[in-house]
């Protein structure tokens, strides 16, 4: 072996030794998130409602911790511990979380919801959508394994269902906001309750075997204008 | 004798008494300023140079006033106001302090706005002392010039803020007038700061109008003298927020405080609630000189008459509560004593320490069950741009656990005599932000 090659496996394996011990420094600090996220945002086992962090895009997860800060977001618990933190740390704990490995077990409730006329509907729609509301299906900008695209496009696998139906209702009530033009508050408007729940209850019991990292930058275009997607294309 | 001779002796024998009232209120009505808090200036004409020097000092100013902290709502645009102020008569929302000029002081001259930071009256009538306008009175006419050319230099923004919800008689502005004369006192304008101590009282008790929180409140949100920087529960919010005085503070050096007060951590405690804001939105920002003088005069305020006694760590160690099978000990050892330590002395600076901490020593027990229930991350600043967190614990604690283990900490490191149970606790949940 050259003296080349020994040279970058030791700035290599320094270097991920200084990123092992950056992500233990900040497992530790982040204790709070801990409790509800997971010691690697993993999400808690069992959990009826708190989603995972692990892997999901950095950008989109510091838009919700600005979110949570500067009330784009509701969550009481989020924002008394986020309201007083500036953009630098928020970046390097939404990188922290992005950069675990993705979840990749189902979420483990509501198994028995998933009814066979519920399952029908979820696919048509996370599948093909229903062009004649102009509601685009999931897969078109959350990816075709649904584990979501760089750098602002969350995986939609491994969360639970009231979870994700929360954020239906909140995006309806406009109590979510994404950045304009806000994309989901629009798509989330056009689709029935019933159907929602649908949606929320199958993609809950969807695993994500792969452990699949969101789709990279550019990898596709997806079909809506979306604020949290710089490199979309836009419609006027 | 006829009806009419009856009616004027009876005014006869009224007459003192109707005397008297008049007398007393003419008095009053004199110590809370007489008339000339109520003459407006509405004709001003005075120009204030608004060169960027000037308007740099005023942002200054501003920053150490925080003036944006309370006239901006979350994520809102600065200064346009519209934060709500809960009060036990209702909600008041704060003004639109941009330049536009149908909502906010647009067409004002410099003597109108000096006129009602000082004396708490304006175009619209008595203010509601919610508005600092007793400590803004302090200011100097140079402050005044730089604040108003540098609210003056913000973009204008066209919001209203949302009408007042008050009971009656808050809600008639005139009523203020009698609160005044009952509760307010004009204050003396001061010398001109020379010495960081000069200059430390002004910031204090002038722009940073510390006393709002860390005063000991009278009848009807009043600040008597005697209360002044003596701690107490911060009306709406329910927090308790400490004295400052020489003996709260004799745990601190001027420099330690000081370093404090920018960086929201010290090896004695760290930041948390509405200080983590305050540290936040204001003190992270504020030059060393200023921290120093600050630090400077809290360190030598005496305790004032109205002050709960204070409490420091005993030497014994309490007798166990008998009323509960729970030990405070035992929930302490396996939930806390990992980060606070075993003897509350906490962590490399990474955990504040429990021993003689406000949370533990007050007279009231709000803080401590509000970061256990809820936890907390300090503010960052840079001096501590990576803060470590507490966890809440409202979901891994029972409420009699969270009663325990504070009866524990308090009868320990605050030799406070707490007996809660997990009703108490249970009254104490409830998140608070706006």
């Amino acid at each position: 072996m050259s003296n080349r090659l020994h040279r970058i496996l030791a700035i290599a394996f320094l270097l991920y030794g200084v990123g092992a011990a950056a992500d233990d420094d900040l497992e530790e600090r982040l204790a709070a998130c801990a409790v509800c996220h997971g010691k690697h945002g993993e999400g808690a086992s069992g959990s009826e409602y708190y989603p995972h962090l692990a892997g999901k895009p950095a950008g989109y997860l510091l838009e919700q911790l600005q979110g949570f800060r500067d009330g784009r977001r509701i969550n009481a618990q989020m924002t008394w511990l986020v309201q007083f933190v500036d953009d630098a740390y928020l970046r390097e704990i939404a990188q922290y979380y992005a950069a675990q490995p993705p979840r990749t077990r189902a979420a483990d409730t509501g198994a028995s919801e998933l009814t066979e006329a519920r399952r029908a509907i979820a696919e048509k729609l996370v599948e093909h959508g229903d062009p004649q509301r102009d509601v685009p299906a999931c897969s078109e900008c959350h990816g075709k394994a649904l584990t979501g695209l760089e750098p602002g496009v969350p995986a939609l696998v491994g969360l639970p269902a009231e979870y994700i139906i929360a954020q239906f209702g909140n995006w309806r009530e406009g109590i979510r906001r994404g950045a304009a033009p806000d994309c989901m508050h629009d798509v989330a408007n056009k689709i029935a309750p019933e159907d929602i729940r649908a949606i929320a209850t199958w993609l809950s019991q969807r695993p994500n075997a792969d452990a699949q990292r969101p789709a990279p930058a550019g990898s596709f275009v997806p079909p809506k204008a979306c604020g949290s997607l710089p490199h979309a294309e836009r419609r006027p | 004798m006829s009806a009419r001779r009856r009616f004027g002796m009876l005014a006869l024998a009224l007459l003192p008494f109707v005397l008297a009232v008049v007398a007393i209120g003419g008095v009053l009505f004199l110590r809370q300023g007489g008339f000339a808090p109520y003459r407006v200036p509405h004709d001003g004409s005075r120009v204030v140079a608004g060169g960027a020097a000037m308007i740099a000092r005023g942002e200054t100013l501003a920053h150490i006033g925080n003036c944006a902290a309370c006239h901006t709502t979350r994520g809102g645009v600065p200064f346009a106001g519209g934060r709500a102020f809960t009060t036990g008569y209702g909600t008041i929302y704060s003004t639109n302090l941009t330049p536009d000029v149908q909502h906010g002081l647009g067409d004002w001259s410099v003597e109108e706005f000096a006129h009602t930071m000082r004396n708490g009256v304006g175009r619209h009538g008595v203010l509601y002392p919610v508005f600092p306008y007793a400590h803004f009175a302090l200011l100097s006419d140079a402050d005044l010039d730089a604040l108003y050319a540098y609210l003056r230099s913000v973009p204008a923004s066209a919001i209203a803020r949302p009408p007042n919800r008050l009971t009656f008689p808050a809600s008639w502005r005139p009523a203020l007038i009698a609160w005044r004369m009952l509760y307010y006192r004009p204050a003396a304008t001061p010398s001109p700061a020379s010495t960081p101590l000069d200059r430390g009282r002004y910031l204090v008790d002038g722009l940073g109008h510390c006393a709002m929180c860390h005063s000991t409140r009278g009848k009807r949100g009043s600040l008597p003298p005697q209360g002044y920087l003596a701690g107490g529960i911060i009306p709406g919010i329910g927090w308790y927020a400490p004295p400052l005085d020489s003996r709260q503070l004799q745990r601190y050096t001027v420099e330690q405080l000081a370093d404090y007060l920018r960086s929201g951590t010290s090896a004695a405690g760290t930041a948390y609630g509405p200080m983590a804001e305050v540290v936040y939105s204001s003190l992270r920002g504020i030059s060393d000189e200023d921290a120093s003088a600050i630090a400077t005069y809290l360190k030598q305020v005496p305790p004032h008459p109205l002050r709960a006694p204070s409490v420091m760590a005993p030497n014994t160690q309490p007798a166990q509560d008998s009323s509960t099978s729970i030990n405070g000990a035992d929930v302490y050892k396996d939930s806390c004593a990992d980060c606070h330590g075993a003897d509350g002395e906490g962590k490399d600076g990474k955990y504040p320490p429990l021993r003689d901490a406000v949370a533990v020593t007050a007279p009231d027990p709000i803080n401590a069950v509000r970061m256990i229930l809820y936890g907390g991350m300090p503010p960052t600043t840079a001096g501590n741009p990576r803060p470590h967190t507490m966890p809440p614990y409202v979901q891994q604690l029972t409420s009699a656990e969270i009663a325990a283990v504070v009866n524990y900490l308090r009868q320990t490191w605050g030799a406070r005599d707490s007996q809660l149970t997990g009703v108490d606790i249970e009254a104490m949940h409830g998140i608070v932000i706006d």
